[in-house]
């Protein structure tokens, strides 16, 4: 039993030490993640948000169809995604000329499309939870349908900003996408995950560990900040 | 609505922060593409800052394995290969993937397994090694993964005259990576083939006591040869040819050899170098 | 003075059903227009299709003698309603009433704005302009909300049972700042209320509205059965104390129908028996007055049945009318109206396609 407990304690110890000493390469992968989630966050907040608003709320044709594709793609594995990504952007394929595979671009906007359905999917469900009586209030007191639609997803704030932790997460910890479109070149596009998946390979268990505290650390505050959101979004 | 008008503000900074961050790079970036083993044993980092040194030139390489670094190549998602497959390699050249391909240096496989071999192969030729396994059906853990490492274990069924045992229970084939493969046969108490590189690194994790052993090395037929391969630019066109050959004419030079030669891990040489001069 | 509104051939579905049908509805400008009827009587329907937020499925609207534009922002803003149930968008009592002035881009005294209309409905500003939604009652919620259409000081006031979900007190103030704009700016009201003792005050006209249609003559004496026949053919109400009002025909069981009080007759004495003529004996409860002509209400109970019958106010002081005087009333069958489906007229088209397709 000590055999293989050893190993962990090892892992931890150098942890501790990495983060301490502010280790260069275990917080390259960390800056590499803030800045690669907030790139694919930001677009498909910027995108999702209207596309939801108008799933929910305009009526055309195909409307069904559509929701019912966006919550197929809420299931696709990263890998999927990824070894799409790549057949897009490779050189070889059509979006070869951008010059976006092995980039930080590149792994972002992937990524997006993995966390596009989630914002969708979510906004719409959010904005259906409305009254009915929401919309009236707002066109009665002389709003155009832009500012309908701005107000709309304003009251339904908390329910929309969960929808952007939910998908937040979820890009935070992927690795497929990271991995294919990535590359996982030190210090440019080796990301958490991507590091963590590295290191244990390598056998190298200490930065692994402290990269998933690192990862467990923030996944934890994403939690307690979506548990006291259901809270205050409850009247 | 100036609260809304704010939260856009943010989104917008976030993202141009991010798009700013990565700058155009002022050094030239030459992309390399090789193999997980071999980046895992530190070569790549210590020739990567060698040739900063020695050339300015900045040297991103992605590691995968061997299959996939040659689809790169062949994709002309990067400029330069690293990789040790020459069956693999000179059809690549043959089928106009690759260029100028020089040999580099070569380090050897080893076979390893538990303290007691069961199927008894310490000491033995290759081929006799693998019939005994197959004989005795000891658990085998194999990369089947197309890598360097896999290509070669497969040669050296065949060298032993069987069928690669990819249906038999007693061989596993991991997919992954050669420590997790290596892992996989210390579970099962079985063998594997390694390259030497990785079970030094292996044997260092656990203190220099392993669980399993180097029993079947030195035979000719387990060297492992490196060897440099520029894409091909005329298929290519984005390729960066000046920088690839720098590189290759670089890493066969006398004193790149020499540095080569010196590289240890963990204590231990790993590589010999054997360009053609 | 042109009208603000004029609804022809108005009818409005919901899910294939018809929930509407107007033929035609003219709102004079600075008009009180009371809408009264029962739950699903489609008065909502009517007010939402007024408040331009809703397209009718058929018919013409004309706002201030142009069709009027259900797309754009324009014609709507003209128009205010103030929903059934205290609804308030989930920001601070400021901000709510702000709202209106803000998405019209009107930025100039907008404290002092939503200061008066706070006023108006009886919030002290200083109190409850910083007060989140969650912190008010039910009434003070409504208060808020009609403070944020008032603020507008719309042409058109749409008003969907303003006082029934708040407390007393709450709706005192709400009745009494609806009728301040029309005083002080001249806006249309249109309420639609169960308070028909506040309408009967304040309404120039009151339509009332029976399952999606006006009924002239209004609900005062609904007749919702059970009719029955007996063994002679005779479909007829049997009434607790033994008087049965008799109609012609057949009719469904409980098929709901009206009597138009001006047309129901009351006596001392018992009038001569004619065919087609209900005559029935009661006791007068109630006397009213109705702003609609200036007459007088005469409600009569009989067997446990209230009818109202509206008179000429000497004819009520000739007869000497009190209440608790034994009276007769009278009325022909031709002043009652059947409120009962009209047969669709798709019905005939369907037989005669399937005849046509058993032709060889």
């Amino acid at each position: 039993m000590g055999g293989s407990l050893d190993y962990i304690w090892d892992g931890l110890i150098t942890a501790v030490g990495l983060l301490v000493r502010l280790d260069p390469e275990t917080f390259s992968a960390v800056a590499a993640t803030v800045k690669v989630s907030s790139m694919s966050m930001g677009l498909s907040l910027i995108i999702g948000l209207p596309l939801g608003f108008a799933l929910a709320q305009t009526r055309f044709p195909g409307r069904r169809a559509a929701r019912t594709t966006v919550d197929t793609l809420l299931s696709l594995p990263t890998v999927v995604i990824g070894l799409l990504a790549y057949t897009f952007i490779s050189r070889r394929g059509p979006l070869g000329g951008l010059e976006l595979l092995f980039t930080l671009q590149g792994v972002a906007l992937a990524q997006t499309f993995l966390a596009l359905p989630i914002v969708i999917s979510l906004t719409a469900a959010a904005v259906e939870g409305q009254d009915r009586r929401l919309r009236q209030t707002l066109l009665t007191l002389g709003a155009s349908a832009r500012q309908t639609a701005r107000s709309t997803l304003w009251e339904a704030r908390f329910a929309v900003l969960a929808a952007a932790l939910a998908a937040y997460g979820r890009v935070v910890s992927e690795v497929g996408i990271s991995m294919m479109v990535g590359g996982n070149i030190k210090w440019h596009t080796r990301t958490i995950t991507t590091a963590i998946a590295l290191e244990t390979g390598k056998g190298e268990f200490g930065m692994g560990i402290a990269l998933g505290v690192v990862l467990m650390i923030w996944a934890g505050i994403l939690n307690l900040l979506l548990a006291w959101l259901k809270k205050r979004s409850e009247p | 609505m100036s609260r809304s008008r704010a939260l856009l503000i943010c989104l917008a900074l976030a993202l141009t922060l991010a798009l700013i961050s990565t700058p155009a790079l002022a050094d030239p970036v030459l992309k390399m593409a090789s193999t997980t083993s071999t980046a895992n044993t530190g070569l790549l980092d210590y020739l990567a800052d060698l040739f900063k040194k020695d050339t300015g030139v900045e040297l991103q390489f992605v590691a995968v394995g061997t299959g996939k670094a040659l689809a790169l190549g062949a994709n002309c998602d990067v400029d330069v290969l690293l990789v040790h497959a020459p069956a693999a390699e000179k059809k690549y050249v043959d089928e106009g993937n690759g260029v100028d391909r020089r040999e580099v240096m070569y380090n050897d496989f080893v076979i390893i397994g538990p303290p007691e071999d069961p199927a008894g192969i310490k000491g033995l030729k290759v081929t006799e090694a693998l019939a005994a396994v197959a004989g005795k059906k000891a658990p085998f853990a194999s990369r089947g993964d197309n890598s360097g490492t896999d290509k070669m274990e497969k040669s050296l069924w065949k060298a032993a005259k069987m069928d690669v045992p990819e249906k038999e229970s007693w061989y596993v084939q991991t997919g992954q990576g050669m420590i997790k493969t290596i892992n996989v046969a210390t579970e099962k108490k079985g063998y594997t083939l390694t390259d030497r590189g990785t079970f030094i690194k292996f044997a260092d994790t656990h203190k220099g006591n392993p669980p399993l052993k180097i029993l079947v090395e030195g035979d000719e037929v387990l060297f492992n040869q490196y060897s440099v391969i520029r894409v091909n630019p005329d298929k290519c066109k984005q390729v960066k040819t000046d920088l690839a050959l720098k590189f290759a004419d670089w890493i066969v030079s006398e004193a790149t050899q020499a540095k080569i030669g010196e590289f240890k891990l963990l204590g231990q040489k790993l590589f010999i170098p054997n360009a053609k001069k | 003075m042109r009208e603000v509104f004029h609804l022809s051939g108005l009818v409005q579905r919901y899910n294939g059903l018809t929930v509407l049908r107007v033929d035609e509805l003219k709102i004079a400008r600075a008009a009180i227009l009371g809408l009264v009827g029962p739950n699903g009587s489609g008065k909502s329907s009517l007010l939402r299709i007024l408040a331009l937020i809703e397209p009718p499925a058929e018919g013409k609207v004309v706002f201030d003698g142009r069709p009027a534009d259900f797309d754009s922002a324009r014609d709507r803003r003209r128009v205010s309603l103030l929903l059934q149930d205290p609804y308030l968008l989930q920001r601070k009592v400021f901000d709510n009433v702000a709202y209106g002035p803000q998405v019209r881009g009107e930025k100039e005294r907008l404290k002092e704005r939503v200061a008066g209309a706070l006023e108006l409905v009886g919030l002290e500003p200083a109190r409850f302009a910083h007060r989140s939604w969650r912190e008010l009652s039910g009434g003070e919620a409504q208060r808020v909300a009609l403070a944020a259409r008032l603020v507008l000081r719309p042409e058109v006031l749409l008003l969907d049972e303003p006082t029934a979900s708040v407390d007393a007190a709450s709706a005192v103030l709400i009745k009494e700042a609806a009728l301040a704009a029309v005083r002080g700016w001249g806006t249309t009201l249109v309420i639609a209320s169960h308070d028909l003792a506040w309408l009967e005050e304040v309404a120039d006209e009151t339509i009332h509205l029976f399952e999606g249609r006006p009924v002239p003559g209004g609900l005062n004496n609904l007749l919702l059965g059970p009719w029955e026949t007996d063994e002679k053919g005779r479909t007829g109400l049997r009434l607790a104390d033994g008087q049965v009002i008799l109609v012609p025909g057949q009719r469904g069981r409980a098929e709901p129908a009206v009597v138009d009080p001006a047309r129901i007759s009351v006596s001392l004495e018992r009038p001569a028996a004619e065919p087609g003529l209900n005559l029935l004996q009661g006791l007068v409860t109630r006397l009213g007055l109705s702003l609609e002509g200036g007459r007088v209400t005469v409600t009569v109970s009989v067997g446990g049945l209230k009818l109202t019958a509206a008179l000429d106010r000497r004819q009520v002081e000739a007869l000497g009318l009190l209440p608790g005087r034994e009276v007769w009333l009278g009325f022909a069958w031709a002043d009652m109206t059947w409120l009962g489906q009209e047969p669709s007229p798709d019905q005939g088209g369907e037989v005669e396609v399937e005849k046509r397709a058993i032709r060889p």
